[in-house]
């Protein structure tokens, strides 16, 4: 018997329902990441399936639709909770970013102030890989927004009350562990205050959760020396629900 | 090898003027399903009443109770619910995809529990007095027949091996202890069973 005749006796028995409760486990995990064996799946299925129709149908009885909707609205509920409960969290890591951003970012490089960091992580486990950046200046209005959707690596920046300055740049930077001690520019903001939403697509999306960003104010066209030599603008959190500009925390 | 249940819809007429009206036809049912994957509760409401007594059907049969029955079709509804935006109607039959997930579902609990209400001798003769199907009223009447004539040509013991498991959900054990045989031999059994009507199906 080869090892295709295994895995297709493997597939007809998990259709056919007669292994026990850790092999039907083991196959309904591994369905997932072998198509070969999801494959198999799929035609037991289809062969086997006309059997069903000698089962004589029974009615419910008459509450069970109920329950089934109650249940339902429940977990809509319950998703709608977790996305505000989202916000909260944003809100809570604002505090502990603050400390972080002066004492670590500062103290690895010198010349420049890399602002903070946001970016929180959703909750849910198929929550929306969408995270967003603010930065602050002078603690008072927000600058920038910077939103990654980690499932395209997409982003965008947008200018909330930064204006184009005659004679410099914006240049965005990302700081991570595993890059090293310095921030590595991610790229020059055009005179509209743009940038190629691909700019962080070769950066894996955990470093992207784990990293900070920076925006710092640079010559006309970007640093000279590829490390940031001017004032930077320093992050802030916002919620992403109401997280229309200009919302004080 | 053929589509099995992509004609399904077109095949009513085989059934016979005898038979109720379908509740709703593969392609009715395959677009509620897509309606259900974009949050339509109406369009839920109706793949619910068009499918319910046929799912309920398959669970009770597997379970042998009616209360935990209904629980696990509760949560089978719930699974329809969340992932109707995977029903590919290339690879199944909408209503063989809900059924795939009730008995996957009723195995499972099953499996988990089998001491819950069950009392397999007991089913016993309901199983063997069925007779291989009587109608069809969901799938295509043309393909429920090839299988059955297929699991006619098995032997008598290796035919009712496969429709008890099938139908009652019962695992090698439960049939091991039915035929007085050690579970390896029930297991060979199974799979040639399972051959002989994988090549008797084949084109």
């Amino acid at each position: 018997m080869t090892d295709r005749d295994d895995l297709d006796m493997l597939a007809a028995e998990f259709v056919l329902g007669t292994l026990d409760a850790r092999e039907r486990a083991s196959v309904a995990m591994r369905r997932h990441s072998e198509p070969d064996l999801e494959a198999l799946i799929v035609a037991w299925e289809q062969r086997l399936g006309p059997l069903a129709e000698e089962v004589v149908p029974v009615a419910p009885t008459p509450g069970l639709y109920k329950r089934i909707e109650q249940k339902i609205n429940a977990l809509e509920e319950k998703q709608a909770r977790s996305t505000h409960d989202d916000n909260d969290r944003v809100i809570s890591l604002h505090k502990r970013l603050r400390r972080w951003q002066w004492s670590t970012a500062l103290a690895s490089a010198s010349a420049m102030m890399l602002m903070a960091v946001l970016i929180f992580q959703p909750t849910q486990e198929q929550g929306p890989q969408s995270f967003v950046a603010v930065f602050q200046e002078n603690d008072q209005q927000p600058a920038f927004m910077l939103s990654v959707d980690l499932t395209n690596r997409q982003m965008h920046i947008r200018p909330v009350t930064a204006e184009p300055m005659q004679g410099k740049s914006y240049q965005l930077w990302i700081k991570a562990d595993s890059l090293g001690p310095n921030p590595r520019s991610v790229g020059v903001l055009n005179e509209n205050l743009k940038l190629d939403r691909t700019a962080l697509r070769s950066y894996d999306p955990e470093l992207l959760k784990e990293a900070t960003f920076g925006i710092s104010v640079e010559p006309e066209g970007g640093s000279p020396t590829g490390q940031p030599t001017g004032p930077a603008i320093h992050g802030y959190l916002y919620p992403t629900l109401d997280g229309e500009s200009g919302q004080q925390l | 090898m053929p589509e099995p249940f992509s004609s399904s819809t077109t095949h009513r007429a085989g059934s016979g003027p005898d038979l109720p009206p379908l509740p709703a036809s593969a392609t009715e049912l395959g677009h509620l399903l897509q309606r259900v994957a974009t949050g339509d509760r109406s369009a839920f409401a109706k793949v619910y009443e068009a499918t319910v007594p046929k799912l309920l059907g398959t669970v009770l049969r597997i379970l042998n109770n009616r209360g935990w029955a209904e629980e696990v079709v509760h949560d089978v509804y719930i699974k329809i619910w969340q992932k109707a935006g995977q029903f590919d109607a290339g690879k199944a039959s909408p209503i063989t995809w809900m059924v795939t997930i009730a008995r996957n579902s009723a195995i499972d609990e099953l499996r988990k529990q089998p001491a819950r209400g069950r009392a397999p001798e007991e089913e016993l003769e309901q199983v063997l007095s069925t007779e291989p199907n009587a109608q069809s009223r969901l799938e295509d009447q043309q393909t429920v027949n090839r299988l059955n004539l297929c699991l006619e040509e098995l032997e008598k013991d290796r035919r009712d091996m496969v429709r008890m498991a099938y139908l009652n959900g019962w695992s090698r054990v439960d049939l091991a202890t039915h035929f007085d045989q050690p579970v390896n031999t029930i297991k060979t059994w199974l799979h040639r069973a399972l051959k002989q009507l994988k090549g008797c199906l084949s084109p």
